[in-house]
C-alpha cells in the first residue's frame, strides 16, 4: 500500500530542553527525513507560531504538535487550552510528550482534548521507538483534515 | 398509801380518800404501762427518791424491787440525774426538769454489783398527788457505744491511711460537705485544714463531683453514687488562689456514724495531661516529617530522572554512533559511562517505587493473589525465558491487598529467586497456607544460592547487597520495597534459608473479609 508522499511534513515541537529537541530531531532524521521540525521554546512562542504573529508571519500550519507540559512563561496546559478553544487550530492533532506521570496531568490533558498523552522514555532506544510510533500512526496512518482554503 | 411530808391544809377526809383512790387507780394503770416498756423505767419524786420501778429495771441493775423503792436514785445513776431534778440558786425544780424533758441524756448506770454501763435517759413528768414525779426511761446503750467507739477507732485509723496516701484525699458527707482531708489535700489546694472542714466540696471541685452525690429524678443518692464508685472521673479542680488544674477522681464509700461518706482520691493529672499533649504533638510532628520525607524522596528521585535521562540518552547516542570509530580506550570509557548511567537510572527507579509504596498506595480490596502472581510472571517473562526458570504454584487465595503492590511484591521476590542462582535450572514454588486469625502465610521457595543466617534481617534494609556488582546487578532496594509493601498491608516478611540449599521468603497478608 502506498500513501501519497507529501513534499514535507511540518511538526511543531514545543519543548524548552535543547537536549530533548536534539533527540527528537535525531530520531526523525532516522525515521522520516521528510519531517520538518519546528521548535517553540515556550507556550508564548508556540502560540505566536500557530497564530503567525510577528516573526512567524510565514510559519506553516503544522501537521501535528508535540507539546511538553512544563514550560516557562506559558505552560503546555495553557497552550492546549488555548489552541483547543480556537476553531482553526483545534483540528491539529496534539500529542502531549512529557516526563510527568501525574494522574492529574493525564486526566486534565484528555479533558482539554489532547489527542494522546505520552511519557518521555528513559532510554534512547525506547525514545526512538516512541517517535517511530508517532510517525507511523499520526503522520502515516491517520487521515487528517486538509487545512481549509485561505490559510495558504 | 402514805405520802410523807404532806403538809397541805386539811381537807375533807372523803375528798382525800377519793383522791387517793384515784391515784391508786392511776398508779395501777401506770404500772401496767411501765411493765410493758422495753426499757428500764424508774419513777422518781422531786427529792430524787425512787417511787416506782419495772421489772426491766430489776434485771438491768441487779436489784430486787424492794431494794430500790424509797432509795435515792443516785444508787443506780450516780451522777447527772438527781441533780437535774433539784432546784439550784437560779432555777426552780420544775424549770430544771423542763429543760431536760424529751431529750436523750447520756449518763452512766451502776448495777448492784458495782458494774457500770452507759445509759440513755429519757425523762417525762407525771403529775401526782405527791407533786411532780419524773418517769425516766433508761436505755442500755452499751452496744451502741461500742459500735460508736469502733467507728471512731475506724475513723482514726482511716485518717492514718488518708495521710499515708500519695493523693489528695477528701471525705465528703451526703450533703457535699468536707468532713475529713489529708495533708496532700491541704497542699494541693492551698488551704489549711480549718478552711476546708465543713465547707462545701464545690469550693475545691466546682463541677461534676457534688452532683454525683445527689439523687435526681431517676436515681436515688445511693444509685447516683454507685455509678461512680471506682471509676476514674476527669474533672477540673480549683486552688485557693483560683488557679485550676485537671484531676482524676476516684470515689469510694465509707460507712460511718454520720451515714455513708464518700472518700475522694484526687490526683493532679496536669503532668499526665501535658505528657499526653506532648506525645500527641510529637506523633503529629513525626507523621508530618515522615510525609515530608516521603514527598522529598519522591520529588528528588523524580527530578533526578530528568538530567539523568539526558546523560543516558546522549551516552547511548555517542555509543551507537562512534563505537569502533574512536580508539579502544574511548570505547571502554563510553561503556563505563553508559553502565554508570544505566545503574543510576535503575537506582532512581527503585527509589521512586519505594517511596510510592507509601505515597501512592491504593485501598486494600479483595484481590486474587493468583491473578497478581500471573501478572508478575508476565512482567518477568524476559528473565524467566532467559534463565529457563520453572515457576510453579499451589492454590492461592483471595486476600485484602493493593493489587499493584501485590504484583510488585511477587515480582521482586520471584525476580530475586531467578537472579540469585547457580548454573542450574531455577525452580521456584509459590504457596499459601492459612495462618491464625484469617491471615494467609505465603511462601516463595527457591533452589538458589541461599542466605547465611546473619543476613536474614539485613537483607530487608535499604541498599543492602550481599554480592559484588560483577556477580549480580541490583540496587539493594528490592527487598526493602517488599518489606514496605507487606508492612503497609499489616503483615510481616521474613526469610528461612541455608547457604546452598535455597531460600524461602514468607510473608503474611490478611484474608478476604467476605464469607
Amino acid at each position: 500500500m502506498t500513501v501519497d508522499k507529501p513534499a514535507a511534513i511540518d511538526v511543531l515541537l514545543v519543548e524548552d530542553s535543547p537536549g530533548d529537541v536534539r533527540l527528537t530531531l535525531e530520531a526523525f532524521r532516522i525515521i522520516n527525513d521528510t519531517v520538518r521540525l519546528h521548535v517553540a521554546v515556550d507556550g508564548v512562542d508556540a502560540m505566536a507560531f500557530l497564530r503567525r504573529d510577528g516573526t512567524y508571519a510565514e510559519a506553516p500550519r503544522p501537521d501535528i504538535i508535540l507539546l511538553d507540559l512544563n514550560l516557562p512563561r506559558m505552560d503546555g496546559r495553557e497552550v492546549l487550552a488555548q489552541l483547543k478553544a480556537d476553531p482553526s487550530l483545534k483540528v491539529i492533532p496534539t500529542v502531549i510528550l512529557t516526563t510527568s506521570e501525574a494522574q492529574a496531568d493525564i486526566v486534565n490533558s484528555y479533558q482539554l482534548q489532547a489527542n494522546c498523552y505520552l511519557n518521555k522514555p528513559m532510554q534512547l532506544d525506547a525514545f526512538e521507538t516512541l517517535v517511530r510510533g508517532i510517525n507511523d500512526f499520526w503522520l502515516s496512518t491517520v487521515k487528517l483534515p486538509r487545512p481549509a482554503g485561505g490559510s495558504a | 398509801m402514805t405520802v410523807a411530808g404532806d403538809h397541805r391544809p386539811t381537807r375533807g377526809a372523803s375528798v382525800r380518800k377519793a383522791a387517793e383512790a384515784h391515784l391508786a387507780q392511776m398508779e395501777g394503770r401506770y404500772r401496767g404501762l411501765l411493765e410493758a416498756a422495753p426499757d428500764a423505767m424508774v419513777v422518781v419524786n422531786s427529792s430524787g427518791d425512787i417511787v416506782l420501778v419495772n421489772v426491766q429495771t430489776e434485771k438491768r441493775f441487779g436489784y430486787r424491787r424492794d431494794e430500790l423503792l424509797g432509795q435515792a436514785v443516785k444508787a443506780i445513776i450516780p451522777e447527772g440525774f438527781a441533780e437535774r431534778l433539784i432546784a439550784d440558786g437560779e432555777r426552780t425544780a420544775s424549770e430544771a426538769l423542763a429543760q431536760q424533758i424529751g431529750t436523750g441524756i447520756e449518763l452512766v448506770g451502776r448495777r448492784k454489783d458495782g458494774g457500770e454501763f452507759p445509759i440513755e435517759l429519757m425523762l417525762s413528768p407525771l403529775e401526782s398527788v405527791d407533786g411532780i414525779l419524773v418517769t425516766a426511761a433508761i436505755r442500755d446503750i452499751s452496744v451502741r457505744r461500742a459500735a460508736e467507739a469502733h467507728l471512731a477507732q475506724m475513723e482514726s485509723r482511716y485518717r492514718g491511711l488518708l495521710e499515708a496516701a500519695p493523693d489528695a484525699m477528701v471525705v465528703v458527707n451526703p450533703a457535699g460537705e468536707i468532713v475529713l482531708l489529708n495533708l496532700q489535700a491541704e497542699k494541693q489546694f492551698g488551704y489549711s485544714r480549718d478552711e476546708l472542714l465543713g465547707q462545701p466540696v464545690t469550693n475545691l471541685i466546682p463541677e461534676g463531683f457534688a452532683e454525683r452525690l445527689v439523687a435526681d429524678k431517676l436515681r436515688s443518692a445511693e444509685d447516683a453514687l454507685a455509678q461512680w464508685i471506682g471509676a476514674g472521673i476527669e474533672l477540673i479542680a480549683r486552688r485557693k488562689d483560683g488557679g485550676e488544674f485537671p484531676i482524676e477522681l476516684m470515689l469510694s464509700p465509707l460507712e460511718s456514724a454520720e451515714g455513708v461518706l464518700v472518700t475522694a482520691a484526687i490526683r493532679d493529672i496536669s503532668r499526665r495531661r501535658a505528657a499526653d499533649a506532648d506525645l500527641r504533638h510529637k506523633v503529629e510532628e513525626l507523621n508530618r516529617s515522615n510525609d515530608e520525607l516521603g514527598h522529598f524522596a519522591y520529588v528528588a528521585s523524580h527530578d533526578l530522572q530528568e538530567p539523568l535521562r539526558m546523560v543516558a540518552s546522549y551516552l547511548q547516542l555517542i555509543s551507537r554512533r562512534y563505537k569502533g570509530k574512536l580508539d579502544s580506550d574511548a570505547d571502554e570509557f563510553i561503556d563505563f559511562a553508559v553502565d554508570g548511567a544505566t545503574r543510576m537510572q535503575r537506582l532512581i527507579q527503585d527509589l521512586l517505587t519505594y517511596s510510592r509504596v507509601g505515597t501512592t498506595g491504593q485501598d486494600m480490596v479483595d484481590t486474587s493473589s493468583e491473578k497478581a502472581l500471573q501478572q508478575a510472571l508476565t512482567n518477568l517473562r524476559g528473565a524467566i525465558e532467559e534463565r529457563r526458570a520453572v515457576v510453579t504454584h499451589g492454590p492461592l487465595p483471595v486476600v485484602m491487598a493493593d493489587e499493584t503492590q501485590l504484583i510488585q511484591l511477587f515480582q521482586n521476590l520471584i525476580g530475586n529467586a531467578i537472579k540469585y542462582q547457580g548454573p542450574g535450572v531455577p525452580r521456584i514454588h509459590v504457596s499459601a497456607t492459612r495462618g491464625s486469625d484469617k491471615t494467609w502465610l505465603f511462601a516463595v521457595k527457591d533452589n538458589g544460592l541461599g542466605i547465611a543466617p546473619e543476613y536474614f534481617e539485613r537483607i530487608f534494609g535499604m541498599f543492602q547487597r550481599l554480592h559484588k556488582r560483577e556477580e549480580f546487578t541490583g540496587t539493594g532496594i528490592g527487598l526493602a520495597i517488599c518489606k514496605r509493601i507487606v508492612e503497609r498491608h499489616g503483615g510481616s516478611i521474613f526469610v528461612e534459608s541455608e547457604p546452598g540449599q535455597g531460600s524461602t521468603f514468607q510473608f503474611s497478608l490478611a484474608g478476604s473479609r467476605r464469607k
